[in-house]
C-alpha cells in the first residue's frame, strides 16, 4: 500500500525535517499543515490521505485535539496518528493514548525511531 | 469624707499624669527617631519605585528581543535547510554521473583488454595500450569516490535532524517570554496600586508585543539520550497490550 503522509506541525523547520526524513525512508507522498484545524481540513479534503504525523504543541487545534477529532469523525477514524513531540511526562503520554494516538515519539527523533514507529503501525494495522 | 474621697482621686489622677509625662520624655527621642528613618526612607522607596517602573519599562524590549532570536534562528535554521537539500541535490547528480563515468571507465578497460589480446604479439601495441589505458587503480578510486559521495550525504542529513534544535529552542524561548509577561503584568500592577500619576501613564502605554497564540513545552528540552524514548516506548507498549487484552476479554 502506498502512503500519503499529513505532516501536522507549527514549526516550518520540524515538517522539512520529517519530511525530508520520509523521503530518506523511500516515502514519496506529502500534504503539510500549520495546525490541527488545517490538518482537519486537509483530511476532508484530501481523502488519500492515509497516515497523519502530528506534533502535540500547536496553536488553533493542538495535536491532541487533532486526534480526537480523527478518532470522532466515522470518514478517517482509522487513519494512524503518530505524535512526535517534545512533551515526555507520563501524564501527557497517558493522556496521548487514551485519545488513541497510535504511536509516539519524543523530540528530538532520529530516521531509525520514526521508520521503527511506522513499521509497528503499518504491522499492527495489518494484523 | 467625700472631699478626702475626691482628694485621693485627684492625687491619683495627678500620679498618672505625671507618668504619662515620664513615658512622655521617654517616647519622644524614639518618635523622633522614627521620623528621622522616615524621613532617610522615603527618597529609598522612591528610588525602589522609579526602579521597578525603570525595569517594568525595558521587560518588553527584553521579551521583543527573545522574540527576534526566534525569528532569526528560524530565518537562519531555513537557510541551512535550503542549503542542505542544495547539497544534498547536487550529491546526487555528482553521484550518478559518477557512477556512468566508471561505467564507461569499466567498458574501456574492458575493450583495452580485448585490444591486448589481439595484439598480444606487438609489443609496440601492447607499450601504447599500456600507456592509455584506464588506471587499474580506477575500481578503487570508484569505491573511494561513491563511499565519500555517501557519507558527505548521510552527514548532511545529520545537520537536517540536528535542525530539530531550532523548534525545541523556540519552545524555551516561548516558555522564558511566558515568564516575562507574567513579571511584567505582576510589576505593571504593583506600579498602578502606587500613587504616581506620571509613573502609572508612562507604564500603561507600554505594551508587550509577543505573538498571539504561541504554544509551546516549558519543559522541551534537546537530548539526545536514547532512554527517555525507550520509557515511552514501554508505556505505548503496555497500552497497546492492555488494549489487546480488553479487546481479548470481549471475545471470551
Amino acid at each position: 500500500m502506498s502512503l500519503k503522509f499529513l505532516v501536522v506541525d507549527d514549526s516550518l523547520t520540524m515538517r522539512r525535517i520529517v519530511v525530508n526524513s520520509l523521503k530518506n525512508l523511500g516515502y514519496s507522498e506529502f500534504v503539510e499543515a500549520a495546525d490541527g484545524q488545517e490538518a482537519l481540513t486537509k483530511l476532508d479534503s484530501d481523502r488519500t490521505i492515509n497516515f497523519v504525523i502530528t506534533d502535540w504543541n500547536m496553536p488553533v487545534l493542538s495535536g491532541l485535539e487533532l486526534t480526537k477529532g480523527i478518532r470522532g469523525n466515522a470518514d478517517f477514524a482509522n487513519v494512524p496518528i503518530l505524535m512526535v513531540t517534545t512533551r515526555g511526562v507520563k501524564e501527557d503520554i497517558i493522556e496521548a493514548l487514551q485519545a488513541k494516538v497510535s504511536n509516539y515519539i519524543i523530540k528530538p527523533f532520529t530516521p531509525q525511531v520514526l521508520k521503527e514507529k511506522i513499521d509497528q503501525i503499518l504491522s499492527a494495522q495489518s494484523n | 469624707m467625700s472631699n478626702l474621697n475626691s482628694m485621693t482621686t485627684v492625687f491619683e489622677k495627678l500620679t498618672d499624669l505625671k507618668n504619662i509625662f515620664k513615658f512622655g520624655e521617654r517616647i519622644v527621642p524614639v518618635i523622633q527617631s522614627l521620623i528621622e528613618f522616615m524621613r532617610d526612607i522615603v527618597p529609598l522607596l522612591e528610588n525602589i519605585n522609579l526602579s521597578i517602573a525603570d525595569s517594568t519599562r525595558k521587560i518588553p524590549q527584553a521579551a521583543n528581543q527573545i522574540q527576534n532570536v526566534t525569528s532569526a534562528t528560524e530565518l537562519a535554521t531555513t537557510e541551512i535547510l535550503d542549503l542542505v537539500d542544495e547539497i544534498t541535490n547536487i550529491l546526487t547528480g555528482i553521484e550518478s554521473q559518477a557512477v556512468d563515468f566508471f561505467k564507461d571507465i569499466n567498458e574501456r578497460v574492458s575493450s583495452y583488454e580485448k585490444l591486448k589480446e589481439m595484439f598480444k604479439d606487438n609489443e609496440e601495441v601492447l607499450s601504447l595500450v599500456e600507456k592509455i589505458s584506464p588506471s587499474k587503480a580506477a575500481e578503487l578510486q570508484k569505491t573511494n569516490i561513491l563511499e565519500n559521495i555517501a557519507k558527505i550525504k548521510a552527514d548532511s542529513y545529520q545537520i537536517t535532524l540536528s535542525l530539530q534544535v531550532q523548534d525545541i529552542t523556540a519552545q524555551q524561548l516561548a516558555s522564558v517570554n511566558h515568564l516575562i509577561e507574567s513579571v511584567h503584568s505582576k510589576l505593571s500592577s504593583l506600579i498602578q496600586d502606587i500613587d504616581h500619576a506620571d509613573l502609572n501613564a508612562d507604564i500603561k502605554g507600554i505594551v508587550m508585543e509577543t505573538p498571539e497564540g504561541v504554544v509551546f513545552d516549558p519543559n522541551a528540552s534537546y537530548s539526545n539520550k536514547e532512554e527517555r524514548q525507550k520509557e515511552i516506548d514501554v508505556l505505548v507498549n503496555q497500552s497497546i497490550k492492555t488494549t489487546q487484552e480488553e479487546v481479548d476479554n470481549l471475545f471470551k
